[in-house]
């Protein structure tokens, strides 16, 4: 096992007011999460479905924006130059495609979770079940990148190892996602999304302001400097060929459409306009950051480079990976701003991280309690029981999590596109086909999710695990993957490019092959489309069941 | 919000087939297929047309500059006069987010416009209480 890198130029000591920063940003989080804790499910996973369009949208924000976002975006542009910018657009525009396909219809398919919609669409506990399991699978790995960039922040403020700081933090993070649920995680999340973009933004702009660099728009005067900063930089394909670049971007658009976390955003607003409307503003919201990340990045290079007296670049003394995943924190560091400064903006990465692991371990807590427990081992089970199979997960994967951190196996940002990929390859799919064809089965969805794991799992093996294991290493070679030509093409951070379209091929040619689902599945993809309004709290299923006239919806 | 007048609806009911396609009241919405390619109802015609040519424009904005950047190098990462981008950085950076804002924006106010052609009021939804216990989370509120 490797010693868990460290960024050497970061100054690494304890720092008694932003210490104090963060404690209480932490112990505010607690407060209201405290306040509006829930004790029942509605309140638990859809926040009694009263949310409203900025609300929402900040949530969104606040949901998505996390340390990848927040430090990895920069790190990514500072170190991998063009290619850098392939996650900026994947990370972004992918929310239109959320808009225009899947956003307003999934609010008025309207039941709890991701898994729910394919245990429910599908009639398939199977279906459940493999949904259920992408949906942890998604979330651990999406939250191993927000511990590491905890630990990264804890260190410059309180200068302990990473490894301790690690464990400090997913423990205040989980006692209080424990305390209160999705209710109180949107409440926290207006807020977190808050505190992180003006951290963010006061860093930008008094970088930019104090070194000269930027006056009153930092987003694009940055471009002043970038014919400074060497071919690296900007130059386009000299980091990553043009294939791994689409690949990227396709993989983390298809993904956050697929990604549990973000979709269970639109279950929680009033109507299906509110779930259309906040999702533009959540992707103004998101793109305030974005707009400002890589002029950070930017900064951060020439900063860099003047304080070191190397390049950022050349092999030797050039930016560590896990430098260039704090150069939002180094940046303003060596900007020689007060260390309050550089405090808070530390202290920004860690609301950003906090937020979007909050809404990963109630995706994931909801898909252990309510898809796995409730729907599949034991239907009888009480509000209370679920509530506490909900929290027991939570600090469950917060454990499994804290400890994998220790040692990652990539940059924050690319830890988290591997689990884009995942969601865009296993999961959107059939969201996709599961709400704009109705003649999708369940045979379809069966095959077709097989297939995307299996993809994505070869794709992780191939390419991730030699780097841990040693015997699999000595078989990779100097290549570092088991099969280079596989590696090439379905690399783990764009394995959708592959994936997706081949995942969308089996999914309609085994649906054409099979049986049509049965008629209450088809007019619930129906009544997910029909501009009827339909009720705060009613389901698709609601209405098929009231309109035929019988009981109880198609259920599994 | 004006409801379309009697006059104005029996004018969009007429389909450019020809067809005699009944008017948006008289559909039974769950009676009708759903299928990406072949919209069955004048509302998800509609609806499609901003769909898909949305997502054209998109694909566009988001994947035109990077390709042209391979295709044509030299062409794409000349310097701009605007602060010294070159061309291919700025586009991506920042003309491709940027653009996918101004599209979301561009077309949720066409599926606004649309509800209000069909005369549906989307705030029409009756805003109830969560009911209390598990009937609520098996059966939702029911309500019209």
């Amino acid at each position: 096992m490797t010693v868990p890198l460290q960024a050497e130029a970061l100054d690494i000591s304890f720092k008694l007011v932003p210490a104090i920063i963060v404690f209480l940003m932490m112990a505010s989080f607690l407060v209201i999460g405290y306040v509006f804790k829930v004790a029942d499910t509605e309140g638990m996973w859809v926040a009694g479905r009263g949310i409203g369009n900025i609300e929402n949208g900040m949530a969104i924000g606040a949901n998505w924006m996390s340390a990848a976002s927040y430090l990895g975006l920069a790190g990514l542009v500072a170190l991998s130059g063009f290619y850098g910018l392939a996650f900026i657009v994947g990370w972004t525009t992918g929310y239109f495609v959320l808009l225009i396909f899947l956003a307003a219809q999934m609010r008025r398919f309207g039941k709890y979770t991701a898994p729910d919609f394919v245990g429910d669409r599908f009639n398939s506990p199977t279906a459940r079940a493999l949904a259920a399991f992408t949906t942890l699978l998604i979330a651990y790995v999406y939250s191993v990148g927000q511990a590491r960039g905890m630990g990264l922040v804890g260190q410059y403020v309180f200068g302990l190892d990473i490894i301790p700081m690690i464990v400090v933090m997913m423990t205040i993070t989980v006692g209080y996602l424990a305390l209160s649920g999705m209710l109180g995680a949107t409440k926290n999340m207006a807020v977190q999304y808050t505190i992180l973009i003006v951290a963010f933004l006061a860093g930008v702009y008094v970088v930019g302001f104090s070194q000269g660099y930027s006056t009153i728009l930092p987003q694009i005067e940055y471009g002043a400097l970038i014919a400074d900063l060497g071919r690296e930089f900007s130059a386009p394909f000299v980091n990553q060929p043009f294939y791994l670049w689409i690949a990227t971007a396709f993989s983390l658009i298809v993904g956050t459409c697929g990604l549990p976390h973000v979709l269970v955003r639109f279950y929680t607003v009033r109507s299906e306009r509110v779930a259309r409307w906040s999702c533009v503003w959540g992707l103004f919201f998101i793109l305030l950051l974005y707009w400002a990340s890589p002029a950070m990045a930017a900064f951060g290079v020439d900063l860099f480079q003047t304080t070191t007296g190397a390049s950022a670049y050349a092999a030797e003394g050039g930016m560590s990976g896990a430098e260039g995943d704090v150069i939002v924190v180094l940046a303003a560091q060596f900007a020689d701003l007060p260390t309050w400064f550089v405090g808070l903006v530390a202290a920004g990465a860690m609301a950003a991280a906090i937020a979007t692991t909050a809404g990963l371990f109630i995706t994931a807590s909801s898909a252990v309690a309510h898809d796995i427990y409730t729907e599949l081992i034991n239907p009888d089970a009480t509000q209370r029981q679920q509530v506490l199979i909900g929290r027991g997960t939570i600090i469950g994967m917060g454990a499994l999590v804290t400890v994998t951190a220790f040692n990652p196996p990539a940059l924050i940002g690319e830890l988290v596109a591997y689990a884009f990929s995942l969601a865009g390859t296993v999961l959107f799919p059939m969201f996709f086909l599961g709400l704009w064809w109705e003649n999708t089965n369940r045979q379809g969805a069966l095959a077709g999710m097989v297939l995307g794991l299996l993809i994505w799992i070869t794709s992780i093996i191939n390419s991730v695990l030699p780097s841990y294991i040693g015997a699999l290493e000595a078989i990779a070679g100097e290549g570092g993957a088991l099969v280079p030509i596989y590696a090439q093409y379905v690399p783990p951070i764009g394995a959708a490019l592959i994936g997706t379209p081949l995942v969308f091929i089996v999914t309609i040619a085994v649906s054409l092959a099979t049986p049509e689902p049965p008629l209450e599945t088809k007019k619930m993809v129906r009544q997910c489309h029909s501009p009827e309004p339909m009720g705060q709290q009613e389901t698709a299923a609601d209405v098929v069941g009231d309109n035929t006239g019988g009981g109880t919806p198609a259920d599994d | 919000m004006s409801r379309d007048t009697p006059a104005d609806r029996e004018e969009s009911i007429i389909q450019p087939d020809g067809g005699t396609e009944p008017a948006h009241e008289d559909i039974d919405y769950l009676d009708r297929e759903v299928n990406l390619l072949r919209p069955s109802t004048p509302f998800m015609r509609d609806h499609l047309k901003i769909i898909w040519s949305s997502f054209v424009l998109w694909a566009l904005v988001v994947f035109g500059p990077v390709t042209l950047t391979a295709l044509a190098p030299e062409m794409m990462t000349v310097q701009t006069p605007l602060f010294g981008f070159p061309l291919h950085y700025f586009l991506v950076s920042f003309g491709a987010p940027t653009g996918a804002l101004i599209l979301a924006t561009v077309y949720t106010r066409y599926r606004d416009r649309l509800d209000q052609k069909y005369g549906i009021d989307p705030d029409a939804v009756e805003s109830t209480a969560p009911e209390t216990g598990e009937a609520a989370a098996t059966d939702g509120g029911v309500e019209q």
